[in-house]
């Protein structure tokens, strides 16, 4: 369980992660979606207490990360892959955490069993590929056992079969009750393995749902029409309560409306229709808008200041 | 590698302890020991140290031998009143030990930050403060153990050439003996100062770069400076600096006002590693890792 109450941080005037409201409940895989630089990655490190919040709170499993008395039963985490003196082998990088611990070494090779590490747990790290990296990341963060695992970018530099494995390790780790919350750029990714998904943009949280629901508002549906009377159309349209934008290639691009009822209105109108097209949205194309939306928001943000003229 | 992995997960509850000191110190010691680089960096200094007092051996039985020299020697201002003596060549290396430690010291900080380790490190203790601590004790014991070791044979091997020149390291005397545990004290504390600066500073050329200008640039350059004028400042900014103040305790005692004591210099570069230390403490604590 992760809840994070209020969670800010600002570096300098950027403003990383903006009042950040959210809760990361057991049990189930959460996916937290965002464009690079949306703030997941500020937001997963102020989880774990290597960045200090602006402003705010954020307790694992009940307590604030740092005052856990084994603090690696309670969370493990892949926050960056390759984060190992290149001179050392995977091995005695696991050894070295699993010895503050009181962890036995035969903790640390099922880990590097689980993760595929075997036949390279000897060699040094600085010769690992990123997948490599990214595997002993993992071996890492299940080290202790943890009830909560934190997963930044999980799937980065892993080949197909990599990411099917890490996929099933999430889903796995969760049916065991355990807290699952792995970030990812990639909706695509993000729908196919977590149950809920929190999506943040410049910092600022924009939905957090299950992820059918998402998927579910994201098939709305977007109708494409083409007709030399476009204008009449869209005043037509646009009384029936729907939403017109010109497409790039002069078609209307209606939502709001349903296809039968575009053409209802048309032959009412008198209008000739050249092209009537019922186009559903894809998943991507929901969490662009959504992300998009954050950034004019971000803009405004910015110049509110200036407008109210207050003090700085 | 198949994607089979949960199947295994059935095995009996992993057992974790909580997170004890005594934990961390182990952790922060795998880690010292597993770098080859520190390694080598500990072995070579413990050779260098012994090769230069053979070195100084060699070259003072060589001057016996010659009998012009030796002549000089015996006379009045011999090689006592420059102060040296058996300590002063047995120890003759810790100028090198100082900085190879020193690097050494700052680069265990500054490596973890670098390459990024310091992440992992600090998720497993996210108190933070025990790693400082149980990486000075770690640092602190292996250059003691180390400096002690190298001194050890240095008497030993250097013992005949000595005694041939008349040089011979009294061990019943009390301020040599107060000279060569002075080596392995200074040291040790050069280790602790550059910890803390490695931590305070983070990066590791910044960071080396500092503790070369503290111990050896600031030193020589002011060495020129007290000799050219009569200012009485800079006898005080040059007795304070952290290497005068703390080479004392290595020196055999020639009284001089431009100098501390020995024991006061030595606490003078004690005050300033405590200083630097409760710095580094906070500093951690309070930074984003």
């Amino acid at each position: 369980m992760i809840e994070a109450h209020g969670l800010t941080k600002r570096y300098g005037p950027q403003l990383a992660v903006d009042d950040v409201t959210f809760t990361v409940r057991p049990g189930t895989v959460t996916g937290f979606l965002g464009p690079n630089g949306a703030g997941k990655s500020t937001t997963m490190r102020m989880i774990m207490g290597l960045d200090r919040p602006t402003a705010g709170r954020v307790t694992v499993n009940g307590s604030p990360y740092a005052q856990h008395a084994r603090p690696l039963a309670e969370v493990g985490a892949l926050l960056e892959a390759k984060a190992v003196h290149p001179g050392r082998t995977a091995r005695q990088h696991l050894q070295a955490l699993a010895a503050t611990h009181g962890i036995a070494p035969a903790r640390v090779d099922e880990v590097v069993e689980l993760t595929g590490l075997t036949a390279v747990a000897r060699k040094r790290v600085g010769g690992f590929s990123l997948g490599m990296g990214q595997r002993l990341g993992i071996a890492v963060a299940l080290l202790g056992d943890p009830r909560t695992l934190i997963l930044d970018e999980p799937v980065n530099g892993l080949d197909p079969e990599g990411v099917l494995w890490v996929r099933n390790l999430a889903r796995f780790l969760a049916s065991e009750g355990r807290t699952v919350f792995l970030s990812s750029h990639l909706m695509s990714e993000v729908a196919l393995t977590a149950d809920h998904v929190i999506v943040i943009g410049r910092g600022r949280i924009l939905a957090d749902m299950p992820v059918q629901q998402l998927v579910d508002g994201a098939s709305r549906h977007v109708v494409r029409v083409r007709s030399p009377q476009a204008t009449d159309l869209a005043h037509a349209l646009r009384r029936e309560g729907g939403d017109v934008a010109p497409a790039d290639d002069g078609a209307l691009e209606v939502t709001g409306v349903e296809a039968a009822r575009v053409g209802e209105l048309a032959a009412a109108g008198g209008v000739v229709l050249h092209e009537l097209t019922p186009v559903s949205s894809t998943l991507e194309e929901a969490y662009l808008e959504l992300t998009a939306d954050a950034v004019e928001y971000q803009t405004e943000s910015l110049d509110a200041p200036a407008t109210d003229g207050a003090p700085r | 590698m198949t994607a089979t992995a949960p199947a295994r997960e059935a095995a009996p509850a992993v057992v974790v302890h909580r997170v004890t000191f005594g934990r961390v110190l182990r952790g922060e010691w795998i880690k010292f020991r597993t770098l080859r680089s520190t390694v080598w960096t500990v072995v070579i200094t413990a050779v260098v140290m012994v090769g230069l007092a053979l070195m100084m051996a060699a070259i003072v039985r060589t001057m016996v031998d010659t009998p012009e020299m030796a002549e000089g020697m015996s006379q009045d201002p011999g090689l006592q009143a420059i102060g040296l003596t058996g300590t002063t060549i047995v120890s003759f290396g810790y100028s090198f030990g100082a900085l190879a430690i020193g690097v050494l010291a700052t680069l265990i900080v500054t490596s973890e930050y670098s390459t990024g380790t310091v992440r992992s490190t600090f998720a497993a203790v996210p108190r933070r403060l025990p790693v400082l601590w149980a990486k000075l004790v770690v640092i602190v014991l292996t250059t003691a153990v180390v400096v002690a070791v190298a001194l050890a044979i240095a008497y030993v091997v250097t013992a005949p050439m000595l005694d041939a020149a008349g040089l011979s390291v009294d061990l019943s005397d009390g301020e040599q003996v107060r000279a060569l545990v002075g080596c392995v004290l200074y040291l040790a504390t050069v280790a602790a100062f550059a910890l803390a600066v490695g931590t305070l500073m983070r990066h590791s050329a910044g960071a080396i770069f500092t503790i070369v200008a503290i111990f050896f640039v600031v030193p020589l350059i002011f060495n020129i400076v007290v000799q050219a004028t009569d200012a009485a400042w800079t006898d005080w900014v040059n007795k304070l600096l952290p290497s005068v103040a703390g080479e004392r305790i290595i020196s055999r005692g020639i009284e001089t006002d431009t100098l501390l004591d020995p024991w006061v210099g030595y606490a003078v570069l004690v005050g300033y590693t405590v200083v630097l230390l409760v710095a580094a403490a906070i500093t951690l604590k309070r930074r984003d890792a």
